[in-house]
């Protein structure tokens, strides 16, 4: 189970990471066609037609499939200068009401992100560029992000129950 | 409930959550909840699903992962190091020396960038570890890196500024070009502030006894060429019409790798640690963003940011006082607020009373960039504050207090240009002939 | 009760001032039963999730640009479709025969159009002065959606995708030569800082569209749903009349500033109307049975 969970949060952030660099690809293949193009006029086509679109979209899928990965290992930032000063057990009590909530609040997103997906593709919503893209895919995306990070969430939080300490973190000082 | 009193219990919930330890975009999301159910009739769910959804696909955003990533590359590679050592020796003699890089790196980075957050993110990505391992004090490390960065809103490309001229319908251009000498007052500004600071305690910057001829200093600047041809080819594609702003960023990161691999120091693993340390930053910035725009979309719901500057507008006040108290709320709005929302949130009340009282859009424009320039390095919700506690791992407070002189040197920029107004408006026009 | 009311554009936009109007009237005339406030700049939603935002009642009612519409179906955009309707008398006829067939297609999503104001028709903008179309052969010219892109295709001109906020820039680097949009665009952008020639070619009149959610419109009480129906029929009237006030105005703006404003020349015009019919072509093949019925009823 630990290994399957630490794989999935692994692999999606991989995948992040890919999405990244692909827009970066994306992106410069369109300097390189102005570039061409106002050397050599239209030879080549000069958009890669609705790359802003698509660049936005995977950014956004980009950005939620990360979520968990982040948060395992320390990246989502807080305020732990109260929690640095206080006992082991207050520390464990304040980890365990802040999990509560997260947990409470990423369900929630994720419950309505689930409805609005739906709704999208119920209703079968097109980006307005060049390109129709159907919105329901990097929606699906962006809500598959939001589960992982609920998962890593409630992952995080029995793994806290058990063993009594704060698992998470944060990065070291440099 | 009153509305000031709304204010500040949503204000208070938000210090609460954060002071628990509850990470920061979900303590955002969570004021926006408790907002929009208590303080409006709409649907919170959907509206918190529409907002996380539409906030997280903008085209302005793509360019913030990849000067991250072009930070993160030129960090794992010789070249930030190298660009450190090409300084050293020609800013010897200027009392606090290598911290004036922070100053000037930020404010030609923030020529290329649009937002203070990719700003800071890629100079302090270099700076903050070159800085600390030369003996610098980390408050003036900080402080020069969080002020600094506020910069990459002002001198143009600016997203803010953007957001300004499309909701007032005042050109673009014009607003860009009226950044300009603000933009350099500020540098000065901050520069002066360190140098002052190290003249007065020499004992505060590390000494560097070496003594260089011209000619070791010319030979160390060869150092320097890389970056600077990086900064040149990033810069140069948009004013060659290659690129916008944000495909420029793309272009960052080709050439970032690109001279990492001239340099020698280039692998697939670093390449690809830097890709995953950017997609982690970028992640942890995207997150607070949705949230953020979520509480920002349920203060509008609420009403509550207009109210309160409608009732600034009610006092009927001259132009100075008017401008004092507009001040004073929007330094309060952008504790808790980031700074496009204060815009989006707020003109539609403020500038007919701008108009009233006869301050032109134009500067009134680059007076709102620098007071949100300011909402970026105040606690609890700022930007650069989140930024460099994700590069540094110190505590968001202890930064803000580093911030904190940066912070008062905002605020006389902001005077200078209220006594001064034609540092904003000489070059634009100038520009119309 | 308290309606909120989102809009893309900012307070200065003659659409937000008329919409601001409209909310007085309904105010007034349900004696502040129904307050609609705005939410003006995209402060509450950005402008491509306002449309669902009313779907799924997050809010009553909201602004668009209608043609943003046209990925879902063809009948949304025909008001963008260049030279088919290039005057305001032609294109109030063209939203006659538009309003029931997408008044149909936004019944699907539960949504009810209220009122439909133009923008000003679109104008070329230049940096040399444009006399046929065979001077746009070779140009970089900016486009933003399927249809300009194959509106540069047909003149020879290189398309190229540029933001609304790059567009000054774009032009002073040589990103881009050439863009059609409205005197409001180009006087409010300070065009002449950057381009220098507008030639009123009115290619096409794009509208703005108000929809209400029709659960919630049905939930108000007769006299109220009457109140708002009066006051969105005020609005529209309102609404094209203030336009064309701002086209003239803004025209004006423009060739106060040094502006070189020209009108097609008979060559310009009837190569642009080739380009237009070709378009249409190619729209056709595309469009619903509805949306090819809209231009049907158009050239009766
Ligand atoms: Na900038
Ligand atoms: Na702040």
């Amino acid at each position: 189970m630990r290994k399957f969970l630490d794989g999935l949060y692994h692999i999606s952030g991989a995948i992040a990471g890919v999405l990244i660099l692909a827009i970066c690809v994306l992106i410069s293949c369109q300097i390189l066609l102005n570039g061409l193009g106002r050397m050599f006029g239209q030879i080549l086509p000069t958009t890669i037609p609705s790359y802003a679109d698509f660049s936005g979209y995977m950014l956004a899928a980009s950005s939620f499939l990360a979520l968990a990965h982040t948060l395992r290992s320390g990246g989502h930032i807080r305020v732990n200068l109260i929690m640095q000063t206080m006992s082991k057990n207050l520390q464990v009590l304040f980890e365990t009401i802040s999990l509560i909530i997260s947990i409470s609040l990423v369900g929630y997103a994720t419950w309505f992100m689930a409805k609005l997906v739906q709704e999208s593709i119920h209703y079968g919503d097109k980006s307005s560029g060049i390109i129709p893209i159907p919105l329901g895919i990097p929606q699906s995306v962006v809500l598959i992000g939001l589960i992982i990070l609920l998962i890593a969430l409630i992952d995080t939080f029995v793994e806290l129950l058990r063993k009594r300490e704060p698992i998470l973190t944060s990065a070291d000082e440099v | 409930m009153s509305d000031p009193i709304i204010a500040l219990t949503l204000l208070g919930l938000l210090i609460g959550l954060l002071a628990m330890g509850v990470w920061v975009a979900v303590s955002l999301a969570i004021v926006g909840l408790v907002a929009i159910t208590c303080f409006s009739n709409a649907p919170s769910g959907l509206v918190l699903a529409t907002t996380f959804w539409g906030h997280s696909h903008s085209w302005s955003l793509t360019a913030l992962p990849l000067f991250i990533l072009m930070g993160e590359i030129l960090l794992r590679s010789r070249l930030s190091q190298d660009m450190f050592s090409g300084l050293a020796p020609w800013l010897g003699g200027l009392p606090g020396r290598l911290l004036h890089v922070n100053i000037l790196g930020c404010a030609i980075f923030a020529a290329v960038s649009g937002s203070s957050a990719a700003t800071a993110a890629t100079i302090g990505r270099m700076s903050v570890p070159e800085l600390k391992e030369r003996g610098y004090p980390e408050g003036l490390i900080l402080g020069t890196l969080a002020g600094s960065a506020t910069l990459g809103l002002l001198i143009p490309p600016s997203i803010i500024l953007i957001v300004y001229g499309v909701a007032t319908e005042q050109s673009i251009a014009r607003l860009f070009v009226a950044g300009i000498l603000p933009g350099i007052l500020l540098i000065s500004l901050f520069a002066g502030y360190v140098a002052i600071r190290a003249f007065l305690n020499p004992d505060l910057i590390p000494k560097d006894n070496i003594k260089f001829s011209l000619r070791e200093k010319l030979r160390a600047s060869r150092n320097l060429i890389p970056v600077a041809l990086l900064i040149i080819g990033v810069i140069g594609s948009i004013y060659a019409g290659l690129a916008s702003p944000t495909d420029a960023a793309a272009l960052g990161v080709v050439l970032s790798i690109l001279l990492a691999y001239l340099t020698g120091s280039f692998s697939k693993s670093l390449i690809w640690d830097a890709v995953m340390s950017a997609t982690r930053t970028s992640c942890m910035i995207a997150f607070i963003l949705v949230g953020a725009a979520f509480l920002s979309s349920a203060m509008g719901f609420t009403g509550l940011p207009r109210n309160l500057a409608a009732w600034i507008g009610d006092m009927n006040l001259s132009l100075y006082a008017l401008l004092a108290a507009l001040t004073v709320f929007f330094i309060i709005l952008g504790c808790f607020l980031d700074g496009i929302s204060v815009v989006v949130l707020t003109t539609s009340i403020i500038m007919p009373m701008v108009a009233q009282v006869g301050i032109d859009p134009l500067w009134f424009g680059i007076y709102l960039v620098v007071v949100v320039e300011m909402s970026q390095i105040t606690p609890p919700v700022g930007f650069n504050l989140f930024v460099i506690q994700g590069l540094t791992g110190i505590n968001i407070l202890r930064i803000a207090k580093a911030a904190f002189p940066f912070f008062l040197l905002l605020l006389l920029g902001v005077a200078l240009i209220t006594a001064f107004p034609s540092i904003v408006t000489f070059l634009p026009n100038a520009m119309s002939g | 009760e308290d309606w909120d009311m989102p809009t893309p554009y900012g307070d200065s936009t003659f659409h937000t001032q008329n919409i601001s109007q409209f909310a007085k009237d309904v105010s007034a005339a349900t004696n502040g039963d129904l307050n609609i406030t705005i939410h003006s700049a995209g402060s509450l939603f950005p402008h491509g999730e306002i449309k669902n935002a009313v779907r799924s009642r997050q809010v009553p009612l909201g602004e668009f640009f209608l043609s943003t519409l046209s990925n879902e179906d063809a009948a949304y955009g025909v008001d963008s479709q260049p030279f088919v309707a290039t005057s305001y008398e032609d294109a109030a006829k063209l939203w006659s025969a538009q309003k029931p067939v997408i008044t149909e297609l936004l019944a699907e999503q539960g949504l009810m159009p209220l009122f439909s104001v133009p923008w000003p028709a679109q104008g070329l903008y230049t940096k040399n002065e444009i006399t046929a179309v065979e001077q746009l052969n070779g140009l970089r010219f900016r486009a933003y959606n399927a249809a300009l892109e194959e509106f540069a295709a047909l003149a020879g001109a290189a398309p190229v995708q540029v933001e609304a906020p790059d567009i000054p820039q774009a032009f002073s680097t040589g990103q881009v030569d050439a863009m059609i949009t409205s005197p409001s665009t180009g006087a409010n952008s300070k065009a002449w800082d950057f381009v220098s020639n507008y030639n009123a070619i009115d290619a096409w009149v794009p509208k703005n569209i108000v929809v209400v959610n029709k659960r919630m419109f049905d939930g108000l009480s007769a006299e109220t749903q009457q109140a708002v129906l009066d006051a969105a029929q005020a609005a529209e009237t309102r609404g094209w009349e203030m336009s064309a006030e701002e086209a003239t105005a803004k025209t004006a703006v423009m060739a106060d500033n040094g502006m070189t404003i020209s009108t097609p020349t008979d060559a310009l015009k009837s190569g642009l109307q080739a380009i237009g019919a070709t378009m249409l072509e190619t729209w056709n093949a595309k469009a619903s049975d509805a949306a090819k019925s809209i231009i049907a009823t158009y050239n009766q």
